[in-house]
């Protein structure tokens, strides 16, 4: 049997995903299932001034109305913390429905509970809701005014400025350089699931079906604000119908289900609707990036000033971080990257697939094509030429591949031979253009110890658990193919089980650190099983195996053999039986190295597109993509080449689709419907390659696995935008780069 | 002239407000359940009959992850009543695999990993067979455009093309 | 709230007549969304799905009659050749599952300004035959639409059918939508060109709180277009209609688009569609 580890295996969880029979977290049949709905604040700034439930008591079907007259206190204020850190992970450090203060539009007012969606629903609608409102404050364009240098980011996690050695002076002194402004509507995740939770009270315990990326994340703030015990609140999450970040954090009605839950005492099923996901769960921040570099004739960077400007919460200190990226990814003794912040009135703003250095880093790539031109340089040499073996501490790269994958993917993408004048190419009312980026993604050890469970049983079969649950990266599966190798057995006898709080834990799938975090734990529980076996069989008698030394046996298929004589051996299920062992388990931990590992952290790639702009029209077609990555050991290319396909789509959706913004008389988000936010569907989707460039890395794990869920965005909106400059000689400024952007948007390069 | 051919009151057709018995075709088998005039397909299906494999992903006829068939044609269950689909035959997702044997576009969505949190998945299978039933899959533009009614936030489009490019060529061989 | 489900048209009448706040339900893709989240609440549904003589196509006289039960996927299907504009309007009407049940009945029902079967109606010169238990009337669809969402129907009368020339002209729809399907249109223009009365008929969508008739361009076309000689369209005279299908938008600024680009997106539909229509091998110019 040879490894499954790198083998293009089908999902385990397939079938039931092809038949509908995989049960998500609002599917959960419980006897006398009340239904419950939010109703959202009308006004973004404000008072509750009264609700009169009388028309809606009288409906009938109802069960329960909350609001802020009856809805319990919290026991403790949330505090913002990122999930991935395994503490209470609250979305933003407000909890609603404490008083009558609206903070932003859509705030949860009331929450109506009934025997039935529909009676929820009408008994909402009649709801008798008035407002004193105030002047809501929730753009750039409001807000600009009222800016402040934000201290820290993520609850004081991540500082919020990055300055070395003097950028002022370097920028005075360049001989070449760009300065660029650009301007990002707001975007919202849109899982094709919304967010939802189950929950039932059994006495003092809850038990929560919640669509999470984290089940102990939601286990750990809805104890925190109910003020009951870990062992009290157990969160269940077999199927997540995507969360791409709307579900890394804790929302308010994960803690409202079970609240309702207790108030009518009977289970309660609390889903977001569509227009709710808007208002909800968070959302990515409209902001302002500006972009100035300094450079010699010869290509080098001598300065980078990279700031960022955004609206957040009244009650948080949110951005994303949109210079994680340019500080690195091309070496540099003068740098400065800051965050300015408006607090307004919206919601927490929430990390978004690829969180910060999607759009950070579309305007240090695309600032790089502009300084290409100024040089007449290939854009891909410049690349080249400024990335350092280093990070910005000077610490060595855990591991690289950049250079790599800019020249595999030229030659993928048919690189060579361009003609980089720009508006050239014509093909009836379409104009052609091509474009490269980088990308880099960082790999994050903030998370605590993670621990899996590696248990045979005495006829051979296995289970593995971990608690972080699948949401379609694939967990399921390559947690399978790694306990399989680790343990030494085949696939079909080893199930995983994991989306369980009562399981041993693993933290958020968050910040591509996903398959990293469980499968060093799992290969450490699976390796620590089988040396424990292997270790009962040279030490048991009647072992054909007995007296060998550990470092001479072999597993494979279940089978311990001797590594000098094949012939001799036994099967794990031959050793239990024989010693009247029922079954053997191991637990495997794994420490990650810290944040202050001395290594340069970041996942790298190269992105190509290839556009067509319709000249009269503005329309732009992306007609081919190519995407290749270094993600380390990749430990099942069909799942992550549809990881990062995924993400380099959802690229092209920033590119091209997606933006909402808030009426600025309202403060109300101005779309709240997949009719209106538009997210690519199949007739966008180009001809598009993915490649891996293989790198070998022993400070991520045992396994050297980087993450795939989100490098694929990186990178894959500055390719579109350079290729629609190639096409047309207009700069783009703005996402998303609708029809309109690229009629008016930009100006010569 | 439409034949009424439920149990419920046939003469005036006039129902509601509150709940009445109502009789669904679904998979071939009939199922009698008392449920509201407003209430959709789709709520009936999930809610009532506890098919659940048949998805609610917006409720507006925007994504598609309702889809089902209505006489053999794939429409929105989020946007039809279930009052008016008396009479009619609705087939879900359920009703696919066929004695636990799974119908070719199922198998080639696994193979070709034409999904991720396979949510949308039920409603772009529901969509595949229906497009080739169609037969608007020559091309993949054709594909693409017939397809362009099922959302997939994780954007597994391109291997849900090689799915059905591989099942129509398995019939046209075939 | 009531559900009515009359077995045929005559019910149908009867019971709009004795209950005209009902809703009438044919594909529900309009209707349902606002059901669905209790943002309308009708005393009564008046679901026609039985009624078949809405699902009917027939000539009647000079006209093509077609039923406002019949979806758009029969239109595309079974009378691309003798409603070609609305057919190529019709595949741009969201999905295919949206086109198996929503009709251009329903589309002219909610009347919204954006709806895709309206500037194919307009081009075509369509009447829109309201019936209710007083009678039937056939109203020219350029005067139908009276505002956003409404229109010169009376709460008594249901939407009967439409009809189109029996015989066609060449005719042609174009739409800017930002992504490549399902989507709202940004803008959208038809045009329908006549040789045998020599006439130019075009319609504008989502560019005006109605659909709209550019009618200066139509007079302006009419006159202008080489009709004896087939010879190709002046440069100037393709530039000037589409200068003059822009200026008889009436578009807002909205979150789909400004009323600049309308206008000169429309102008640009304008100038493809005739280019395509007038030499269009399968019309009949």
């Amino acid at each position: 049997m040879s490894p499954v580890v790198g083998k293009p295996v089908n999902r385990v969880d397939g079938p039931d995903k092809v038949t509908g029979t995989g049960r998500y977290c609002g599917e959960i049949v419980l006897p006398g299932l009340a239904y419950g709905l939010i109703v959202g604040a009308a006004v973004a700034n404000g008072r509750v001034v009264s609700i009169d439930e009388t028309a809606a008591r009288a409906a009938g079907g109802v069960f329960g109305i909350m609001t802020h007259r009856n809805t319990p206190k919290v026991a403790n204020q949330p505090r913002l913390i990122p999930s991935l850190a395994g503490q209470p992970a609250p979305g933003e450090s407000f909890f609603p429905m404490q008083d009558d203060v609206v903070h932003y539009w859509g705030q949860p007012v009331a929450l109506v509970v009934a025997d039935s969606e529909e009676a929820a629903a009408h008994a909402a609608a009649l709801l008798d809701i008035t407002y004193e409102p105030g002047v809501p404050v929730a753009t750039i364009a409001d807000g600009r005014a009222s800016a402040t240098q934000a201290k820290t980011l993520f609850g004081g996690l991540m500082p919020a400025t990055d300055e070395r050695g003097d950028v002022e002076g370097a920028l005075a002194a360049a001989e070449v350089t760009v300065d660029a402004t650009y301007h990002f509507a707001a975007n919202h995740h849109n899982p094709l699931e919304t967010s939802v939770t189950t929950a039932q009270w059994d006495g003092d315990r809850v038990t929560l079906w919640d669509s999470t990326m984290g089940v102990r994340a939601s286990q750990l703030t809805v104890a925190s604000l109910l003020g009951i015990p870990l062992s009290d609140v157990r969160v269940i999450t077999h199927f997540v119908g995507g969360g791409f970040g709307s579900k890394a954090m804790v929302w308010p009605h994960v803690t409202l289900a079970a609240m309702a839950a207790r108030h009518v005492g009977r289970p309660v099923r609390l889903a977001l609707t569509r227009p709710q996901s808007f208002t909800s769960n968070g959302h990515r921040e409209e902001q302002e990036q500006r972009i100035t570099l300094g450079a010699g004739r010869d290509g080098r960077l001598t300065a980078i000033r990279h700031r960022k400007l955004s609206v957040t919460s009244p009650f948080d200190d949110w951005a994303e971080p949109a210079t994680g990226v340019s500080t690195q990814i091309y070496g540099c003794d003068n740098y400065l990257g800051d965050h300015q912040l408006i607090h307004g009135n919206t919601m927490t703003p929430t990390f978004t697939r690829a969180p910060g250095e999607s759009l950070g880093s579309f305007t240090l790539e695309t600032a790089m094509d502009r300084l290409a031109y100024e040089l007449g340089m290939d854009p891909i040499e410049l690349r080249i030429m400024n990335h350092p073996p280093v990070d910005n501490h000077g610490n060595p790269w855990s591991s690289d591949g950049m250079a790599d994958c800019l020249r595999r993917g030229a030659d993928l993408f048919g690189w060579a031979g361009r003609d980089p004048t720009p508006g050239t190419r014509q093909e009836g009312n379409d104009l052609i253009g091509t474009g490269v980026a980088g990308a880099g993604y960082p790999v994050a050890f903030m998370m605590p110890v993670q621990h899996a469970r590696a248990r045979i049983f005495h006829d051979g079969s296995v289970v593995i658990q971990t608690s972080a649950q699948e949401f379609g990266i694939g967990v399921t599966t390559s947690m399978s193919q790694v306990g399989a190798d680790g343990l030494g057995v085949d696939m079909d006898v080893l199930r995983f089980e994991a989306g369980d709080t009562d399981l041993p834990n693993t933290t958020s799938a968050v910040g591509s650190m996903g398959a990293t975090m469980q499968s060093s734990a799992v290969h450490n529980a699976a390796t620590t099983l089988r040396n424990d076996l292997i270790a009962h069989a040279v030490n048991d008698g009647k072992s054909p195996l007995h007296g060998l030394s550990p470092s001479s046996v072999k597993v494979a298929d279940g089978r311990m053999t001797s590594t000098l004589d094949p012939s001799i051996g036994e099967s794990y299920a031959d050793l239990l039986q024989r010693n009247r062992l029922l079954d053997m388990e191991a637990l495997g931990s794994w420490t990650p190295p810290g944040m202050d590992t001395p290594h340069g952290l970041l996942t790298f790639g190269a992105q190509f597109a290839e556009v067509a702009v319709d000249k009269d029209l503005g329309l732009v077609r992306v007609r081919r993509m190519t995407g290749v990555f270094a993600p380390g050991r990749v430990l099942n290319p069909k799942l992550a080449r549809s990881q990062l396909l995924g993400g380099m789509l959802w690229g092209l959706g920033q590119a091209l689709l997606e933006g909402n913004q808030i009426d600025r008389q309202s403060g109300r988000w101005a779309l709240n419907n997949l009719g209106e936010y538009l997210v690519p569907v199949h007739a966008d989707i180009p001809d598009i390659q993915v490649d891996f460039v293989e790198v070998e890395d022993d400070v991520v794990g045992p396994l050297g696995v980087k993450g795939v869920g989100e490098v694929g965005q990186v990178g894959a909106a500055a390719a579109i935008a350079n290729a629609v400059f190639h096409a047309t000689g207009r700069r783009m400024n703005e996402l998303p780069m609708t029809a309109e952007v690229v009629m008016n948007g930009g100006g010569p390069g | 002239m439409a034949i009424n051919q439920s149990t419920a009151p046939a003469e005036t057709g006039l129902r509601g407000p509150r709940g009445e018995p109502v009789t669904l075709d679904v998979n071939g088998a009939t199922y009698a359940i008392e449920l509201e005039p407003r209430v959709s397909l789709l709520d009936a299906l999930r809610d009532h009959l506890d098919m659940t494999g048949t998805k609610k992903g917006c409720d507006q006829g925007t994504c598609g992850a309702c889809t089902v068939w209505m006489d053999g044609r794939r429409v929105l269950s989020c946007l039809t009543l279930a009052y008016s689909c008396e009479g009619h035959q609705i087939a879900t997702i359920e009703g696919i695999a066929q004695d636990g044997e799974l119908h070719p576009m199922q198998q080639a969505f696994i193979d070709h990993d034409a999904f991720q949190c396979g949510y949308c998945t039920p409603g772009q299978i529901m969509s595949a067979i229906a497009l080739l039933r169609e037969g608007n899959a020559t091309t993949d533009a054709d594909i693409a455009e017939h397809m362009s009614g099922n959302i997939c936030r994780c954007q597994a489009y391109p291997n849900i093309h090689a799915a059905i490019r591989e099942v129509r060529d398995a019939d046209d061989g075939g | 709230m009531e559900f009515l489900q009359p077995a045929d048209w005559a019910e149908a009448l009867a019971v709009k007549a004795a209950h005209p706040d009902a809703l009438p339900i044919a594909g529900g893709t309009d209707v349902m969304v606002d059901l669905n989240f209790d943002r309308a609440r009708p005393g009564a549904l008046l679901d026609l799905t039985r009624v078949t003589d809405l699902t009917d196509w027939g000539t009647d006289g000079d006209w093509l009659r077609v039923g406002a039960g019949v979806t758009y996927r029969r239109l595309i299907d079974e009378l691309a050749g003798r409603v070609p504009g609305l057919a190529l309007a019709s595949r741009t009407v969201g999905s295919p599952q949206i086109r198996n049940r929503g009709t251009v009945g329903g589309n002219l029902g909610s009347a919204s300004p954006a709806g895709d079967a309206h500037p194919a109606l307009l081009a075509a010169g369509a009447l829109v035959e309201l019936a209710s238990v007083r009678g039937t009337r056939r109203v020219p669809v350029t005067e139908y639409f009276t505002g956003p969402k409404r229109s010169v129907r009376t709460p008594d009368e249901l939407i009967a059918a439409f009809l189109v020339p029996a015989r066609p002209g060449a005719e042609q729809f174009a739409k800017v939508g930002t992504r490549n399907a399902m989507v709202i249109a940004v803008c959208s223009f038809a045009l329908s060109l006549d040789a045998a009365t020599r006439t130019v008929g075009t319609g504008i969508g989502s560019a005006g709180p109605t659909p709209l008739r550019a009618t200066e361009a139509e007079a302006f076309l009419a006159a202008e277009l080489p009709w004896e000689t087939r010879g190709a369209v002046p440069e100037s005279v393709a530039a000037r209609f589409g200068e003059l299908v822009g200026s008889a938008a009436r578009p807002i600024d909205d979150v789909r688009g400004s009323a600049d680009y309308r206008r000169h997106a429309l102008a640009v539909l304008a100038r493809r569609a005739l280019a395509w229509a007038w030499t269009d091998p399968g019309g009949a110019v």
